[in-house]
């Protein structure tokens, strides 16, 4: 190529060339990795424990799985756009509570409304805890945009007053009301680990999976979290897709807030305690980059699972608790390690 | 180049608080004209682009673009009304495709309900980079390759094809050939030239005064907030461009091209 | 410039959320002024924990009944000797007559009970203790060894324990330091070995204070113990996720279900079978009984109350009467 030349051409040697093709196909192949840890750990955890190797068991990690990625698809579009969200516990708390504070004192159902009676006032309860969360996504999308406060501390702040008002409301203990468990349990025991609770999951996972990679919206989170500059000089409201985001990640916390309800039968203060740490995990493990910008949904899906795969099956073979969290640590360094070397390996 | 003067600035001013940063700049483009704009760190030549590109209003005097008067409340208003600007490095998000940062902004929509919900057309997409890339001299391989895999002379010919192939009267390159070698330099100025062939007003900012004095028509020479030297790149010699620049020697009075 | 504002906002954003996350009160008793006004602070565990509310409630009830003035202070959520010893430090500083703690490790918080007894404050415990109780006035508990051994009775008695039998159980608990789920589960572990040699406590998990997990762990038990004859919730929380996962998986009556804690959603699942049985506390009245023996001292100058008094856990069951039920249940204001 010589300066003669009208063309640029941005064409490598071979050598880059393939070096760049395999940075290409290790990214794309993060959930086929994250594929093979799963099954490695599914066939380690067998043959420790045969019983593990069950539909009960799928049913049993499928089920924790429900509610954890809902917020870790929450965390993973706030997380490729740059921020964090830290309330997504806390709202899963504070959704429920006020869901079932709903359904007990205004709807005046209790325990003992079962079965397809309860649909109604689930129905009720399930917009009230969507409704809540959504709130408290606009309340982080208000301190982030107009006060401008960092999203750790703006979504630590909404995380404290969350867990502090699900107390308020439920003094501290379960509020119970109506439950058709049935929609918790797997449709048919022998072969079939979904139940209809977890059907409702997939499809919204999925649907927010088309519109993270296929979307204009999922295509403003990246640039946003790649290079908010840049997405500000292409002419993209920055402030507003934001927003969309915070808001999304209420919402989907306020959805794991009745899911949550459905598994217990009641709202509780603390069915959240932590979970925006588990959110986090599956989001990083699922090859998410806390820098914003890198990451695809499936790997996150997978990672929630592993996540959970872990924890039944440590439960399963029976070793200390504790271990899940060296195990978990273990996963995350592995998963952070990965991504920067496929970083180092994408620049020439 | 034609006689037609395509966007300029009547005694633009501008102060940040009590700062005077900017003082009565006056500034014509003529379509398929390259100006360059050169001055030292702090002699005004960001703020003269901010206020260009809609970043930043000016205190006073006024821009006009085909003979129009504008007051851009945003970058996104000019960016409508046809001046592109690319600033220095930062103008493409790194993670994205090729194609999704030449889009970026203006994204092609699917066709029928799809698009109505949202979805992107993303091979018609790949497919437009390729040959928008192209007809501003820029090949690239593979459009659908994000933008970090590619090496910095790749990137500023990706952020240039891109400002060039959505310009559709004016654009605006803050120091486009930063951090470039000799020949991926050379490539750039190419680019240039071409966005000229294409009719549009070039606006150049840079430091490296050789390739100011390689492709532009035009210098305006910046200085302490104002613009102290107006006149056809003929006139200019490296020395007299440097004395000019540095203040060193006496400058002429503002000429007007 | 926008800073002012935007620091103003900040502020009250954060002091919003500090004023939502703080439950505490201080509650001005007793319609007329006594002879000489007695005022008693009251520093418990959690906030958040229906324990503390039913507590609450009992000392509010006496605070009225003797006219005196209740200072009614604690974290709210955390149960923990970092976030209660400048409680403790701030309530002192308000010169109470006494101190009713609820200290959240008896290590850390003996400094303060030293310092609140050096300027003359009278001090009690409750539910917890301080490790030297020579200068507290009273030490009222209720006896969780005592209360694992009526929860091995009553699963016992659920999964219907004959001699020579084989039975599977296994503890829910929620952390492995949480001082009432040690003796608890010692009181558990001592009466079955006791009396229930054919009982085998196969496993133990911690549900961290999440009653989605404690259901977690009770779902993978079932799936590993398929003949799996009981459960002992060793909480509050782990008996809500037990219930839960049982009533999920349609094992209600198969498993037997003992629970603590008499939060009122977990009460009337006694009634519905979930629960063979729960095992409660008597919070309000420890903390009647403390208030009552402060003032009496503080009165008289000597107290009736023993240096440290056990309030046994009771058993509800089915065959307990709607007005124990009612009694026992941790209800708050």
């Amino acid at each position: 190529m010589t300066d003669s030349s009208q063309a640029i051409s941005v064409t490598p040697s071979p050598a880059a060339e393939a070096r760049k093709a395999r940075a290409f196909d290790a990214l794309t192949s993060q959930s086929s990795l994250l594929l093979g840890v799963l099954v490695i750990l599914i066939i380690v955890f067998t043959i420790l424990e045969p019983k593990f190797f069950s539909v009960a068991t799928a049913s049993n990690i499928l089920t924790d799985w429900g509610s954890i990625v809902l917020i870790a698809v929450g965390q993973a579009f706030v997380i490729i756009s740059g921020g964090i969200d830290l309330s997504v516990g806390a709202v899963i708390g504070l959704s429920g509570v006020v869901a079932a504070w709903t359904m007990a004192n205004v709807l005046g159902l209790d325990q003992t409304v079962k079965g397809q009676d309860a649909w109604g006032g689930l129905l009720v309860g399930a917009a009230v805890s969507v409704g809540v969360g959504l709130l408290v996504g606009l309340i982080n999308a208000f301190l982030i945009n107009v006060l401008k406060i960092v999203p750790f501390i703006a979504t630590l702040s909404t995380m404290g007053a969350a867990l502090g008002l699900s107390v308020v409301i439920s003094q501290g203990a379960p509020i119970g009301s109506a439950n058709d468990f049935a929609l918790i349990s797997s449709f048919s025991p022998q072969w079939n680990p979904l139940s209809p609770a977890l059907v409702v999951v997939i499809v919204v996972v999925t649907v927010l999976g088309l519109y993270l990679h296929k979307a204009r919206v999922g295509l403003y989170t990246y640039a946003i979290g790649s290079n908010a500059f840049a997405a500000r000089a292409a002419g993209i409201n920055v402030a507003r897709h934001l927003t969309w985001v915070y808001a999304l990640s209420g919402a989907l916390a306020g959805l794991a807030g009745i899911y949550v309800y459905i598994r217990l039968g009641a709202g509780s203060p603390s069915s959240g305690t932590g979970r925006e740490l588990d959110a986090i995990a599956a989001v990083v493990i699922g090859g998410v980059s806390l820098m914003g910008g890198i990451g695809r949904l499936p790997g996150v899906v997978i990672g929630a699972l592993i996540l959970f795969t872990v924890q039944s099956g440590l439960i399963m073979i029976g070793v200390e608790p504790d271990w899940k969290k060296v195990v978990v640590a273990v996963l995350i360094a592995a998963a952070v390690a990965a991504q920067v070397l496929r970083k180092s390996d994408g620049r020439s | 180049m034609t006689n037609t003067v395509i966007y300029e600035a009547h005694d633009v001013s501008k102060s940040y608080g009590s700062v005077k940063a900017l003082t009565g700049a006056s500034l014509r483009l003529h379509a398929g004209e390259v100006v360059g704009l050169v001055g030292d760190n702090g002699a005004g030549k960001s703020t003269l682009v901010k206020v260009l590109s809609g970043a930043h209003q000016p205190t006073s005097g006024r821009l006009e673009l085909d003979g129009v008067e504008h007051v851009w409340g945003s970058p996104r208003e000019a960016l409508e009304a046809g001046i592109e600007t690319l600033y220095q490095d930062s103008s493409l998000a790194p993670h994205l495709t090729v194609s999704q940062n030449l889009f970026l902004g203006r994204e092609v929509m699917s066709p029928g309900i799809l698009g109505k919900l949202g979805f992107l057309a993303r091979r018609r997409m790949e497919k437009e980079a390729h040959d928008d890339l192209e007809r501003v001299g820029i090949a690239v391989p593979a459009s659908s390759r994000p933008v970090s895999a590619l090496s910095g002379g790749q990137r500023q010919a990706v952020a240039i094809g891109r400002a060039v192939s959505w310009a559709r009267k004016v654009i605006i390159l803050d120091e486009p050939t930063n951090h470039l070698g000799a020949r991926q330099a050379g490539e750039v100025l190419n680019v240039i030239r071409a966005a000229k062939a294409k009719g549009l007003g070039v606006i150049f900012i840079s430091h490296t005064l050789p390739h100011v004095l390689e492709v532009t028509d035009r210098i305006v020479v910046l200085r302490l907030g104002r613009i102290v030297r107006d006149a056809p790149t003929s006139e200019f010699t490296p020395d007299s461009l440097i004395a000019a620049i540095t203040g060193s020697a006496d400058s002429e009075p503002t000429t007007d091209a | 410039m926008k800073t002012p504002f935007r620091t103003v906002a900040v502020v009250g954003a954060l002091a919003a959320a500090s004023i939502a996350i703080t439950g505490c009160t201080t509650t001005e008793t007793g319609g007329e002024p006594a002879v000489e006004e007695i005022s008693i602070a009251f520093v418990m565990g959690a906030e958040s924990d229906p324990f503390f509310q039913a507590m609450k409630v009992g000392a509010e009830e006496e605070a009225a009944a003797q006219g005196v003035e209740l200072i009614w202070q604690g974290d709210p959520a955390n149960y923990s000797a970092e976030t209660q010893i400048p409680i403790v430090d701030a309530v002192l500083a308000q010169q109470p007559d006494a101190l009713v703690l609820i200290p959240t490790d008896p290590v850390a918080l003996q400094a303060s009970v030293d310092k609140a007894v050096a300027a003359g404050i009278v001090v009690a415990n409750v539910d917890t203790r301080v490790d030297d109780l020579s200068n507290v006035l009273t030490f009222i508990t209720g006896d969780n060894t005592d209360g694992g051994a009526k929860a091995a009775d009553a699963l016992a008695a659920k999964i219907g324990y004959e001699e020579g039998g084989s039975y599977e159980v296994v503890v829910g608990l929620t952390s492995p330091t949480a001082t009432t789920n040690v003796g608890r589960l010692d009181g558990f572990t001592a009466q079955i070995e006791a009396e229930y040699p054919g009982i085998a406590i196969v496993d133990v998990a911690y549900s961290e204070s999440n009653p989605e997990k404690a259901a977690t762990n009770v779902n993978n038990w079932l799936t590993k113990y398929p003949g799996l004859d009981g459960i002992f919730a060793i909480d509050g929380t782990n008996a809500s996720g037990a219930a839960a996962a049982l009533e999920a998986k349609g094992l209600v009556g198969t498993v037997g279900l003992v629970g603590y804690d008499a939060y009122p959603d977990n009460v009337a699942k006694i009634e519905s079978g979930i629960f063979t049985a729960l095992i409660a506390q008597d919070p309000a009245e420890e903390a009647r009984l403390a208030i009552r023996t402060i003032v009496e001292f503080i009165r008289t100058g000597a107290t009736s109350t023993p240096a440290e008094v056990v309030i046994p856990n009771v058993t509800l069951d089915a065959n307990t009467s709607a007005a124990d039920l009612a009694k026992y249940t941790y209800v708050a204001n």
